[in-house]
């Protein structure tokens, strides 16, 4: 069985969000709820200060501490590598909002930032949070995986498009979007990523890039104090850094 | 079967029907209902018209005012268990003649939690089959929610065994004692769902658990004191010999100087600890603990601090002040002020520092919008007009006939 994870390689990515919209169109998500998102950081000061950047997927921990606090089981991890939503399970707690280290997840009943509230001007029905003009086929969206538009009164992620990466051959070693043949079947951010800084595979496969990349290059993961254990890794290379991903800086006096 | 006709051992009425209720009870369910009926009624249309949308939560601030709200129901509803586990688990018995009212009162601080928390869920329903199913026992949340289950039906059980006059039995003796149990891990599991996470370091604490059964115990006294000094408005013994039917020593004794002592030293452990936490947030360089010197700019936590803290236990200090009921009213209100902001400044501070959210993302602001304002008068609505109707119907002054009283418990 796979283990899917992800390479992202620092030193390509320009931070022009091509993910994000890709993700947004893939998945049919509400404005600034970006399941994939790229954060942006400042580093140091006038003269010598610099703007550096991180693209922002769920990790798909290996040790997911969302799934652990999960009452219902609702969110869960799958043999290949996966954590998903089952969104005929999820209560809406928020639990796992609150134990996600990295802050991927979003519960769709919250004030939109943006006016009008695009819930109201594209109503949903038939349980659909609304109807966005274009959208996933009906018959790729499965409530079990937290896949197409989404329910009211629950959360959501990132689910390393689950409806893709399922339907890959078996043994695959990595999902190489400019293989015509594999093409489909690669999250729709890898897809998408002009600079080729995204590289998606199975972890588990001594043959696959991925695992190559963090080998040689030093793949690293982020905040491994938590014991998370991201299943996406991050390249720096000498060109790029790892920003440090503090929020907010109290004033030293 | 008429409800109304149904009769205890000794025969008097299950509930007392025949009886008028006396002003005070009659002000509390008529306030109750008025409170919660206006705002469950302004919960239910906001919501129906706008989701969880109508609550200023956010994905970066996911619990809210109502968690706090919550919080303070259920912890208050643990300390008012082992308040009453004084008399029937430990046999004390200065504190039988308030044993009944504090199960009564735990039972209805449970409901107006469970309510609240009910409208704050995504799919409360599926919770009734989604929970039971999981059996995930990683989740703090998980066992958070079947001891609270426990706990309510034990209450319940514990309750009709005191209003059908089974005081002494072995039966009530060992369901006492489960029923304390369950209330001392109730409140310890909710401080686990909030001290096991790491990723949120200013809640993370292996303490938690005990602040939350101290708190929890300290407001369950605030709760008692508040109530019991209500019933002595006129400041004299006969209100107390009336109200119990008994002239008995024990009585004012309790009132007049155990209550309000056992009030000032809790209310100073809770200090002593409360203290400990902020030194430890200020001085952290942590990232996520810069959110205390945030919380010094709220004004929930001068509230906590000045008027529900260091103001009462000034108010409790010296034996006259104790023993007057004016001033432990008004030392249990503010405390009960006090704790309320607390609980909503406990769950800002652990959410105040984005998780993640790149450096162009700054503290995340958070104030409670009307609808979930509203959930404080439904909440204390259906709290208030279950207890007058308590006080009215079942006979919360009852306790145990003197005469049959055995040795206490070893
Ligand atoms: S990044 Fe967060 S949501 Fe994704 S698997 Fe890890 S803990 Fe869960
Ligand atoms: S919000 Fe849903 S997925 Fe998240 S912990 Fe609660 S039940 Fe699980």
């Amino acid at each position: 069985m796979a283990r899917w994870g992800m390479v992202i390689d620092l030193e390509k990515c320009t931070g022009c969000q091509a993910c994000t919209t890709a993700c947004q169109m893939e998945n049919n998500r509400l404005p600034g709820e970006n399941w994939q998102d790229v954060l942006f950081y400042n580093e140091g000061e006038y003269p010598s200060g610099k703007l550096t950047w991180l693209p922002r997927p769920c990790m798909h921990c290996e040790n997911p501490s969302c799934v652990a606090v999960c009452p219902t089981k609702a969110t869960y991890k799958t043999e290949d590598g996966a954590v998903l939503i089952n969104w005929e399970r999820c209560i809406g707690c928020k639990y796992c909002m609150i134990a996600c280290p990295y802050g991927v997840r979003f519960y769709a009943e919250e004030k939109q930032k943006t006016q009008p509230d695009i819930r109201k001007v594209y109503p949903g029905d038939s349980g659909k949070m609304w109807n966005p003009p274009y959208r996933m086929p009906e018959h790729k969206r499965n409530l079990k995986w937290g896949v197409g538009v989404q329910p009211k009164g629950v959360v959501s992620k990132c689910n390393f498009c689950y409806h893709r990466i399922s339907q890959a051959p078996k043994g695959t070693p990595d999902l190489d979007p400019n293989d015509p043949k594999l093409r489909d079947f690669t999250p729709a951010c890898v897809v998408t990523c002009a600079p080729t800084a995204r590289y998606f595979g199975d972890l588990d496969n001594p043959k696959s890039k991925v695992r190559q990349l963090i080998a040689e290059k030093r793949g690293v993961r982020l905040q491994d104090q938590t014991g998370n254990r991201p299943q996406v890794y991050y390249l720096a290379g000498e060109a790029a850094t790892i920003p440090e991903t503090r929020s907010v800086r109290r004033k030293q006096s | 079967m008429n409800i109304a006709t149904l009769t205890t051992r000794s025969g008097l009425p299950l509930l007392d029907f025949n009886s008028r209720p006396d002003p005070t009870s009659a002000f509390m369910m008529l306030a109750g209902a008025i409170a919660g009926g206006i705002g469950l009624a302004a919960v239910f249309i906001n919501l129906f018209l706008d989701g969880h949308a109508a609550f200023n939560t956010s994905s970066d601030m996911a619990w809210g005012a109502p968690i706090a709200y919550y919080l303070f129901f259920l912890l208050t509803s643990s300390g008012l268990t082992i308040i009453a586990s004084l008399d029937t688990v430990f046999g004390l018995r200065t504190f039988y003649p308030i044993a009944k009212r504090c199960v009564w009162l735990a039972i209805i601080t449970l409901v107006a939690g469970f309510t609240i928390l009910a409208l704050e869920l995504g799919h409360p329903f599926r919770m009734l089959w989604a929970m039971p199913t999981a059996l995930q026992i990683y989740s703090p949340m998980w066992w958070m929610g079947a001891l609270y289950s426990i706990d309510l039906v034990l209450l319940c059980v514990k309750f009709y065994l005191l209003h059908t006059e089974n005081w002494n039995s072995r039966l009530t003796h060992h369901l006492s004692i489960v029923s304390f149990v369950v209330c001392i891990l109730a409140p310890g599991t909710l401080g686990l769902v909030f001290g096991m996470m790491a990723m949120r370091p200013a809640w993370y604490s292996p303490v938690m658990p005990m602040y939350f059964i101290l708190t929890g115990f300290m407001s369950a006294v605030a709760f008692v004191v508040f109530f019991t000094s209500l019933l002595r408005r006129e400041n004299s013994a006969a209100a107390v010999v009336r109200e119990h039917r008994r002239a008995d020593e024990q009585l004012l004794h309790l009132y007049d100087m155990v209550l309000p002592r056992l009030f000032f030293v809790t209310l100073l452990a809770v200090i002593a600890m409360r203290v400990g936490q902020i030194i430890t947030g200020l001085w952290s360089n942590y990232e996520g603990m810069e959110a205390h010197w945030k919380a010094l700019e709220s004004p929930l936590f001068h509230i906590e601090i000045w008027a529900g803290f260091i103001l009462p236990a000034a108010l409790m200090s010296t034996n006259a002040l104790r023993a007057n009921p004016k001033m432990q009213l008004l030392a249990s209100v503010l405390f009960m002020v006090g704790i309320f902001s607390a609980r909503l400044e406990l769950l800002i501070v652990g959410q105040q520092v984005p998780l993640f959210k790149g450096y162009w993302a700054d503290y995340v602001e958070y104030t409670p919008s009307f609808t979930e304002w509203m959930l404080v008068p439904a909440g204390f609505g259906i709290f208030l007009f279950l207890y007058g109707a308590g006080n009215w119907l079942l006979r919360l002054s009852e306790s145990r006939v003197p005469e049959r009283l055995p040795e206490p418990a070893h």
